[in-house]
């Protein structure tokens, strides 16, 4: 019997979502155009103040990125096993792993992306960047400039620590300008900080609608379009179709619609990255219960607002996985309070030992100041060995009952 | 001889006994500063009238710290919180962490909680570190230890006395290069023997150890050196002290003769400079420390500098004792493997975890590694 084709889901080409789609795609396609004019491309941590490289006009792109997206595409296993027969242990990073394997393989059918001329690390995430930038450095023979962010034990960024960025930054403006040849413009400098201030506060409202009960949109949303927020922040389009993002949603809280597609029993925090080989497991599992996640520290990550050069620095001293456990618990209280979270979803995840390292004790903290039940999951973001649907799906089991009970006690 | 191996034993005594020297120290009336790795300044604390004392962990069974740490978190920093909570460290003022790997970012904050008679004084290093923001930067991250062990301690900080202090630490560098230099050729030195004087330098006062050393080079300078071929290796990682490790190298007739472990050679290499401040030369020597995994280097000089003990020492190759779940040297393991495949230096990946109690498959790999090149 002849299966009836599904059509093709098109969404709305003037739709948030089609726009948001349209600029992921054009990053990769404007990285293979400048490449080809010759222009030199720089490969880039997550978290690198991209305000300087916009300013400054370079072409980048972002091994995060990829890696997640070879990952959600089921090439993640492959290639860490090709960066494991290199040599590289099996416990390290995931996206590390796959983004190494692929400098090497250079061509697949998951995600493609130029090589790079030079390196841009900044180790506000995590350390292992700069062991995987250093490795990428010296086996591609590429130039390579960090901007070293502590991690902050303090709650507040010292003056000491923003002189030490700030000197950095102008250092890697000027070596960057020799690399490149390009010139640093400060009236630019001002422009580009006034577009990516307005595309962060129109991410921050976008996700804001979570707070919404029920909720006009399924939080696993947010984790793709995240992706724009990181490779896009310094542009007009981006500002606008977030802008756009935040419309729609406020549309659809007075309409009663919502792209969660089930009815919302449940209001979930997730706790670190997706487990991008499984995603339609892991969301699928929480849609049929009734699960929608209402928040993610994803939506702070990127919404970088400041209003001087200070101000800049300090933003991006003050990112997630570069603050202390008090200060990033409390930033979670805040978002689960705000967004009347029930129940609390930790992605214990093997490739990342600094988002993981201290998760234990401060999920404790965040359950027991909400009162919230608290469950954890053992995943990889990137790797597909290191989840198992099985235990997946008894930990959210064991959410969704007692969120269940709470709501009879409530 | 016998002079000798009483050294020898004095050194194995004290290694062996962490919780006894700080039974010692703390009925002295010693106020007590812990010292986790990588890298911390011991001189400061020392300067204070406060004793550094050195931890790296133990090889036990991780149970407490399992509510803290997930399990692929290294057993160095799982044995540390372990410790912490049971005890060990019971009557110390307080304990220093630098963030040197993402690890040692966690162990900062976990320590908070699970420890919360000891308190957590953080010592945050710059990664650019030589530029005169960097230097800057150290500067300040000293001049915060110092500030909150002067409030939890009492105890007050001098530029003066710190310079007496780095004398002190400068001299102690000095003698534990030429104890390494020394030990090279005894093969009465065993690998065990080696690992003992340094790691007994975490739990002794710098002078006291000092003094023994000499005592030590001294003896061996009487000894004759033996007519023995031994298998000549350079040692590399964060740590290799477990006894059943050094057994194994020595059971398959192994000298190191140098090493390049976090643990022993790693915190000797660099003296303080001269510099206008006593704190400016504690930061000049940070900013040219390097050919460590948690330092950034974008040459990877580390490999290198690795090739080039080899040749110095006339090693007959090198063993890459990779703590489990350490990132840092995972990476820089990938590099060292090419440049010795590219210049033909034999090379040894072993696991060390500090809650193996199984050495079978560690003990098969050092035996035909050795064979190899016997
Ligand atoms: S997943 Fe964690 S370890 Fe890996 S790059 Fe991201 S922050 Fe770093
Ligand atoms: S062994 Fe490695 S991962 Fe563990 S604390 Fe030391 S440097 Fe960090």
């Amino acid at each position: 019997m002849g299966e009836e084709a599904k059509p093709k889901y098109i969404p709305d080409p003037n739709s948030a979502k089609a726009k948001l789609g349209k600029i992921a795609k054009e990053h990769y396609d404007n990285l293979w155009i400048a490449k080809e004019k010759g222009e030199m491309i720089g490969w880039c941590a997550s978290n690198f103040p991209q305000e300087i490289f916009q300013t400054l006009g370079l072409t980048v792109c972002y091994p995060e990125n990829q890696a997640a997206a070879i990952a959600a595409r089921g090439g993640g296993g492959r290639l860490c096993e090709v960066a494991e027969g290199e040599g590289y242990s099996n416990d390290i990073c995931a996206y590390a792993r796959i983004s190494i394997a692929y400098s090497q393989v250079k061509d697949i059918e998951e995600q493609n992306m130029p090589q790079p001329d030079y390196l841009l690390c900044c180790n506000n995430i995590c350390n292992c960047m700069i062991k995987w930038y250093e490795n990428l450095a010296k086996e591609l023979n590429i130039p390579m400039i960090l901007i070293d962010i502590p991690f902050n034990p303090d709650y507040k960024v010292s003056k000491e620590e923003i002189a030490y960025v700030k000197g950095q930054f102008l250092d890697a403006i000027r070596q960057l300008e020799e690399i490149t040849g390009k010139k640093w413009s400060d009236e630019k400098f001002e422009e580009i900080m006034k577009i990516s201030n307005r595309t962060s506060k129109a991410w921050l409202e976008a996700t804001s609608f979570c707070k919404y009960n029920p909720s006009p949109l399924n939080g696993f949303d947010l984790m793709n379009h995240m992706a724009v927020a990181v490779c896009a922040r310094g542009t007009v389009e981006a500002a606008e179709a977030f802008e756009l993002l935040a419309k729609e949603y406020e549309e659809s809280v007075k309409n009663g619609t919502s792209t969660f597609r089930a009815e919302e029993k449940h209001r979930i925090m997730f706790e670190g990255i997706a487990c991008w080989p499984h995603l339609r497991f892991t969301a699928t599992e929480l849609k049929s219960r009734g699960i929608n996640l209402v928040a993610t520290i994803y939506a702070d990550a990127f919404g970088f607002i400041y209003d001087d050069f200070d101000g800049l620095i300090e933003a991006y001293c003050n990112v997630p996985n570069a603050i202390n456990l008090e200060h990033a618990r409390d930033k979670r209280t805040a978002i689960v309070k705000n967004n009347k979270v029930e129940g609390l979803l930790v992605h214990v995840n093997r490739s990342c030992k600094l988002w993981s390292g201290f998760m234990y004790e401060m999920s404790r903290q965040i359950a027991e100041e909400c009162n919230v039940p608290l469950s954890t999951f053992d995943g990889d973001q990137a790797d597909p060995r290191n989840f198992s649907e099985a235990q997946y799906e008894t930990r959210v089991q064991a959410l969704t009952e007692i969120m269940e009970a709470n709501k009879g006690v409530r | 001889m016998a002079a000798l191996q009483d050294i020898l034993q004095e050194f194995h005594r004290i290694a062996a006994s962490p919780q006894e020297q700080m039974k010692h120290y703390l009925a002295q009336n010693k106020k007590i500063v812990v010292c986790s790795p990588v890298y911390t300044p011991e001189e400061v604390i020392h300067s204070m009238g406060l004793l550094p004392f050195g931890t790296w962990g133990t090889d036990m069974e991780i149970k407490e710290a399992k509510a803290y740490f997930p399990a692929f978190i290294c057993s160095v920093m799982q044995s540390i919180l372990e410790l912490g909570i049971k005890g060990a460290f019971d009557g110390a003022s307080a304990i220093v962490i630098p963030s040197l790997c993402d690890s040692l970012k966690c162990l900062g904050q976990n320590w908070k909680y699970a420890v919360p008679g000891i308190e957590f004084v953080p010592m945050t290093y710059p990664q650019n570190r030589n530029t005169t923001y960097g230097k800057e930067f150290t500067k300040a991250g000293y001049q915060r230890v110092i500030a909150d062990l002067e409030r939890i301690t009492g105890e007050t900080f001098e530029d003066e006395k710190l310079h007496k202090s780095i004398e002190i630490y400068n001299a102690h560098n000095q003698a534990m290069r030429e104890f390494s230099e020394y030990a090279k050729n005894y093969s009465v030195i065993t690998a065990a023997d080696r690992n003992a004087v340094f790691k007994s330098a975490f739990f002794l006062e710098k002078s006291e150890h000092t003094a023994l050393i000499n005592q030590l080079l001294e003896a061996l300078k009487e000894t004759e050196l033996a007519d023995v071929k031994k298998i000549r290796i350079v040692t590399s990682g964060i740590l290799a002290d477990a006894k059943e490790l050094l057994a194994i190298l020595n059971d398959n007739n192994i000298q190191v003769v140098a090493d390049d472990i976090a643990q022993e050679s790693r915190q000797y290499r660099v003296d303080c400079p001269i510099a206008a401040t006593a704190l400016d030369r504690l930061a000049e020597k940070f900013a040219t420390m390097n050919n460590c995994s948690v330092l950034y280097d974008v040459n990877k000089g580390r490999a290198s500098y690795l090739t080039e003990l080899v040749q110095e020492n006339k090693a007959d190759g090198i063993i890459y004792a990779l703590t489990k779940f350490c990132d840092p040297e995972e990476f820089d393991y990938v590099v060292v493997k090419k440049i010795c495949e590219e210049k033909e230096i034999p090379l040894l990946l072993i696991e060390v975890d500090r809650q193996m109690v199984n050495y079978e498959q560690v003990r098969t790999a050092v035996q035909t590694f050795s064979e190899m090149l016997g």
